[in-house]
């Protein structure tokens, strides 16, 4: 009898494709779900959510294309996302660059290997909800990306949240930097990966992205030259020039729990300094505390540096115009003399 | 008779013959032949005469030119070329960094394999300078030939005279070159400024270079001052080698394409007359007091 009903149901359905109202049936019941291997596998999906989603104008077999009847008795395959975000799809899916990036990542590259806890697309943008990181609700949303990705790394995520960062998005200041404004979104690389924005050559530029933003850091009142000061240091020219060993902004700084030198957790506070420094400078005592750091020599705030530049700029100058005016003399006299004999 | 005597007496022949003509007079044979004689004689011995002074001039001229003093001994040489060379590695392996943005570094770079490599050019260059600043004071101290140089290299009120006077011979007011003594100003200006530049650029270089050993003894400050002076008289020093040591020794038209004495040590009795006459004149005195010295009595 079911059997007939069945079929009956399936020719029903031919030639119109089900709607939504029709798979929330069962699927809109939050105790629906099965048994497997011994455990209950929730198979509820919220329709109020799921409507509210960048994906609820859709019905759900434009994505479970393999289901054709309902009920279906077969399990349906997993979707893939690829299936409409693709290059030249026909449905308006927005495809960039990011699928393609993902593929590169250390991600993607475990998963390849066969990791369980390896995410995919729906691991950050969930499977029924994905919405647009620009919505305050989505987990992707940079308020919220913190939370994301610190649900898988824990001990990151502790670090960060003590960090200056952290402090400023929670106080609203959504320009603070989150996880993928260091490590990239979706092509997430480790450091040790010199296509990383966390390489030794790449963090200096990394950190620039908002330190050497004006309006940013005026913003954030942080001060902005430091980019700029320390690519004209001697740590950034042998940095640039091949001296991966060369302090960079993090080997200061540290990463996940950046704190401003006011903190005396940080590393950068002056008492801090002398065990900062003296991971690579063996001799570093209380001295490297004494003066200024990322100074612009052309500028007043780099103190005494600013008086030695001033002087070397005019005492430079003034010497090359005497120099010049007694070569421009001498040919002179050479050229007069020259005539006079002719004459 | 050979050819130009046959052309003398031809010469002199159509001489006797046009004079006599204008004045409508008749010689015998006789006494023609014997005028014509004499004066071919007295024509060939002036022109004789002539060549031999001519000769004597040249060769005399010659002489001087191949007359030859020391001015600078092989010590003195040596300390030059060791700096030029050493100051040549720093300059070239030093710019890159201060000019680090420009395509030229970042070849240079390129080239030499990056500043891990370029650093300990650099720094050979430094060891070659700091040889000679040791090696110099130990000339200037220890040898009579150092002692006695560096006493003329010290600077007197004679050299703002003769800076004065050169403006003014050179702006056409005076004929009158300045008589320079061993030194002129010009080359006590180029000694003094690399000896600034030799105290600043070692001292600031060697807390650079041995920064780990000076961290627990100066402030950092003093490495930022460092730093920037190293890099600042570093252009000056450039420049000043560049534009007025190359000028003086290379690119002025008197010299050009450049004064061999600092290298062979010699100069020419011609132009240590012109360029140094008082230091000629003391030698001569000298050798003539001696001279007169050795006379035995």
């Amino acid at each position: 009898m079911t059997a007939l009903l069945t079929i009956l149901l399936a020719f029903l359905q031919i030639g119109s494709s089900p709607q939504n109202t029709r798979c929330f049936l069962c699927h809109g019941k939050k105790d629906f779900g099965v048994m497997e291997d011994g455990k209950f596998q929730s198979l509820y999906v919220s329709p109020k959510q799921f409507s509210a989603s960048i994906h609820g104008k859709f019905t759900c077999v434009q994505c479970h294309t393999d289901v054709k009847v309902i009920p279906h008795f077969i399990r349906p395959q997993k979707v893939s996302c690829l299936q409409c975000h693709f290059e030249g799809n026909t449905v308006g899916a927005p495809v960039k660059w990011m699928p393609e990036k993902y593929k590169d990542s250390i991600h993607a590259k475990a998963l390849a290997e066969g990791n369980p806890n390896a995410p995919d697309c729906e691991t950050c943008h969930t499977t029924h909800y994905v919405k647009s990181p620009s919505d305050s609700t989505s987990q992707t949303n940079r308020r919220n990306i913190p939370d994301l990705c610190g649900r898988c790394h824990i001990k990151q995520f502790e670090s960060y949240s003590k960090s200056i960062h952290y402090k400023a998005l929670e106080n609203g200041m959504l320009g603070a930097a989150v996880c993928t404004d260091c490590h990239q979104e979706h092509d997430v690389l480790p450091p040790s990966d010199p296509r990383s924005a966390l390489s030794a050559e790449g963090v200096v530029r990394t950190c620039a992205k908002c330190h050497a933003d004006t309006l940013l850091m005026a913003r954030a009142d942080v001060p902005v030259q430091q980019p700029e000061a320390y690519s004209e240091s001697f740590h950034g020219i042998a940095l640039e020039n091949g001296m991966v060993k060369a302090a960079n902004c993090t080997s200061c700084h540290g990463h996940h729990d950046i704190l401003p030198a006011s903190d005396p957790n940080s590393p950068i506070n002056p008492k801090n300094l002398p065990k900062t420094c003296g991971k690579c400078h063996p001799h570093a005592d209380k001295n490297v505390a004494k003066g200024k750091v990322h100074i612009i020599p052309s500028e007043r705030s780099a103190g005494i540096v600013f008086y030695v530049y001033t002087f070397f700029k005019w005492f430079t100058l003034a010497v090359l115009v005497f120099l010049f005016a007694h070569i421009a003399l001498d040919l002179s006299g050479f050229i007069r003399r020259k005539h006079a004999r002719h004459e | 008779m050979n050819k130009a005597d046959a052309r003398l007496d031809y010469a002199a022949d159509k001489m006797i013959g046009e004079l006599l003509k204008e004045e409508k007079v008749e010689l015998d044979e006789k006494f023609r032949a014997v005028l014509k004689g004499e004066l071919v004689e007295r024509i060939r011995q002036h022109v004789e005469d002539k060549r031999r002074q001519e000769e004597e001039r040249v060769r005399k001229e010659e002489k001087s030119r191949r007359e030859y003093f020391l001015r600078f001994g092989l010590n003195f040489r040596l300390q030059h070329l060791t700096l030029a060379v050493g100051v040549l590695i720093l300059i070239i392996t030093g710019l890159p960094i201060k000019f680090h943005d420009t395509l030229v570094a970042k070849i240079f770079f390129e080239m030499t394999g990056g500043i891990a490599v370029s650093r300990v050019i650099h720094r050979v260059g430094a060891t070659l300078l700091i040889i000679v600043s040791v090696w110099h004071v130990l000339f200037i101290t220890a040898t009579r030939t150092g002692r006695n140089d560096f006493k003329q290299l010290l600077p007197t009120p004679k050299d703002l005279k003769d800076f004065v006077q050169n403006i003014k011979y050179l702006l056409g007011l005076s004929k009158q070159k300045p008589r320079y003594g061993r030194f002129s100003y010009v080359e006590k200006f180029d000694y003094w400024a690399v000896y600034w530049g030799m105290v600043i650029m070692i001292l600031s270089g060697l807390l650079l270079w041995f920064n780990n050993f000076f961290l627990g003894i100066v402030p950092k400050f003093m490495f930022d001052i460092a730093t920037e002076v190293h890099s600042d008289e570093a252009m000056l020093a450039t420049l000043a080698i560049v534009v007025w040591h190359w000028y003086n020794v290379h690119f002025n038209p008197e010299v050009f394409p450049f004064n061999p004495t600092i290298f062979t040590g010699n100069i020419s009795k011609e132009k240590m007359i012109k360029d140094h006459p008082l230091e000629y004149e003391q030698m001569i005195t000298k050798t003539e007091a001696q001279r007169k010295k050795d006379v035995p009595r």
